[in-house]
């Protein structure tokens, strides 16, 4: 049995981090966020672009499965929700209902709101005061050795072309079938990214109420593209996809499966929920690549990674497009293009590229990277994590908006 | 050393891991052997290359699974790319009845 050294947590858990997160009841509660966690070492926050004003129910469920979600992942040691006031907006999102969920992973969860405080810069230094005593007590649990059994790990491709099907994938896949032989989880997603190959997925599904779910799934999403009246080449694959040799979504969508090994699927989730089993699972999402980390943080993944192909990446260390998207789980990013790995040295975790030019198989490349991911679980920073990345994040929504 | 990858034995694509010249005789690695096939046209990295000639309308197989139809007859040692091949999924261009295919 493989293991890695984690921070124990109620409830059997192990993180690969030490958190504190600082989460915002309602858009309006970013700004004091911001301040606190730009102000405190060690915490999180997660900011995102669109918020929940002027959304139905489901959306609004949404928003708070993401922020309990982050709350309630292993990497998080305490949290604290910033709100307006006790019972300010909507049910859903507010801020002692957001608390009494996160509770019930048995974590310390603490309240602040601007009315208590007395204003808002008020709310933000004692937002400061007490993520600061929560940083101590954090640094105050120990990493130790505990089974891979305890690690769910979350992937999405990115950047996809040839290799992605070919190398980046597939060795990938190879890793997930290591970590779940020795009692993890994988959760994988993109549900567009299943059309033109959820028959095979269904089929892999252990019971058939999830493989119904997921097919469903598919074709509630493929229903939707066709709506838009347009050919969904063009939208998914992306240009840059189609330029580096992926000419169908079809196409796009077998190789982006690989990604899922050879597993049986032991679930099949919601958006931004959490498994209930060990295993493989698949869960509903978006392939954005400022939305779908975070939603994999959201499920309990304690480490997200990006599966890049990146052959049409601009030279000499490219932007990427995801760094630490994931909140409270590292991103790590892997690549099985060997153009893409020279290209971006800075930024790749792991190449395995060597399946390309021939010179190492989808196994090998495969058992490598699963030693990377538990390197990573126990400590290793990741490329990413070695700087201070922020941009809005996405949530997946379904809309309509009012 | 190989210049194309066919993934499964039922493929009538390769996919190039190099760039690949017009004339070029290449070797492709397939799951059971290696063979080797004359490239009619040039081929960037991570494309496809036609196995077997392919007629306007046939089904464009990789990873053992159709990955849409060819939309022009493509010879054998052909480039098989978006320009020569078309989903047939999610296809709302066809439902609003502007699509190419017939």
């Amino acid at each position: 049995m493989n293991t890695f050294l984690g921070f124990l947590r109620p409830g059997d858990m192990a993180g690969t981090r030490n958190h504190v997160l600082v989460i915002p009841a309602g858009r309006v509660l970013s700004i004091a966020a911001t301040r606190v966690t730009n102000y405190v070492t060690g915490t999180k926050t997660a900011i995102t672009g669109g918020g929940e004003v002027g959304r139905h129910k489901r959306d609004r469920e949404r928003v708070a499965c993401l922020l309990t979600g982050f709350a309630k992942n292993p990497n998080t040691y305490a949290t604290i929700v910033l709100g307006a006031k006790k019972g300010f907006g909507y049910r859903e999102t507010e801020a002692y209902n957001l608390a009494h969920e996160i509770a019930k992973a048995g974590k310390p969860v603490e309240v602040l709101t601007v009315e208590e405080s007395g204003g808002l810069e008020r709310l933000v230094e004692d937002g400061i005061a007490m993520a600061r005593r929560f940083v101590h007590d954090a640094s105050l649990v120990r990493r130790e050795p505990v089974s891979a059994d305890r690690l769910t790990i979350g992937v999405k491709c990115g950047e996809s072309d040839a290799t992605s099907g070919i190398a980046g994938n597939p060795s990938f896949g190879k890793a997930a079938d290591l970590l779940i032989q020795d009692g993890g989880s994988v959760i994988f997603s993109e549900t567009t990214e299943l059309i033109g190959a959820e028959t095979d997925m269904a089929e892999r599904c252990a019971d058939p109420a999830d493989a119904k779910r997921l097919l469903e799934m598919v074709y509630e999403i493929e229903e939707l593209a066709k709506r838009t009246g347009e050919d969904i080449r063009g939208i998914n694959p992306l240009p840059s996809n189609i330029s580096a040799g992926i000419s169908t979504l079809e196409e796009k969508s077998l190789g982006a499966v690989r990604k899922a090994g050879t597993s049986k699927i032991m679930g099949v989730l919601e958006y931004a929920t959490q498994p209930r089993k060990k295993g493989l699972h698949f869960m509903d999402g978006w392939m954005s690549a400022f939305s779908l980390p975070m939603s994999l943080a959201a499920a309990g993944c304690q480490i997200a990674i990006y599966q890049m192909g990146g052959d049409v990446l601009p030279s000499n260390d490219p932007p990427m497009l995801a760094h630490d998207n994931a909140v409270v789980a590292p991103l790590m990013i892997v690549t099985g293009n060997p153009r893409t790995a020279s290209k971006a040295p800075r930024s790749i975790d792991f190449s395995a590229g060597a399946i390309i030019t021939g010179e190492s198989t989808v196994e090998q490349m495969g058992e490598a990277l699963y030693a990377k991911i538990l390197s990573i679980a126990s400590g290793e920073v990741t490329k990413g994590e070695t700087i201070r990345y922020s941009d809005p994040l996405e949530p997946y929504y379904l809309g309509p908006v009012f | 050393m190989f210049h194309a990858l066919q993934l499964e034995t039922v493929d009538n694509v390769a996919t190039v891991v190099t760039e690949v010249d017009k004339g070029t005789v290449l070797t492709v690695q397939t799951p059971s052997e290696t063979l080797t096939i004359t490239s009619v046209d040039s081929i960037p990295f991570g494309h496809k290359i036609a196995l077997a000639s392919i007629e306007q309308g046939g089904t464009v197989t990789k990873y053992g699974r159709p990955i849409g139809r060819a939309t022009s007859s493509i010879p054998k040692g052909g480039m098989v790319g978006a320009h020569n091949v078309e989903g047939r999924r999610g296809r709302g261009d066809l439902v609003a009845g502007r699509g190419a295919s017939k």
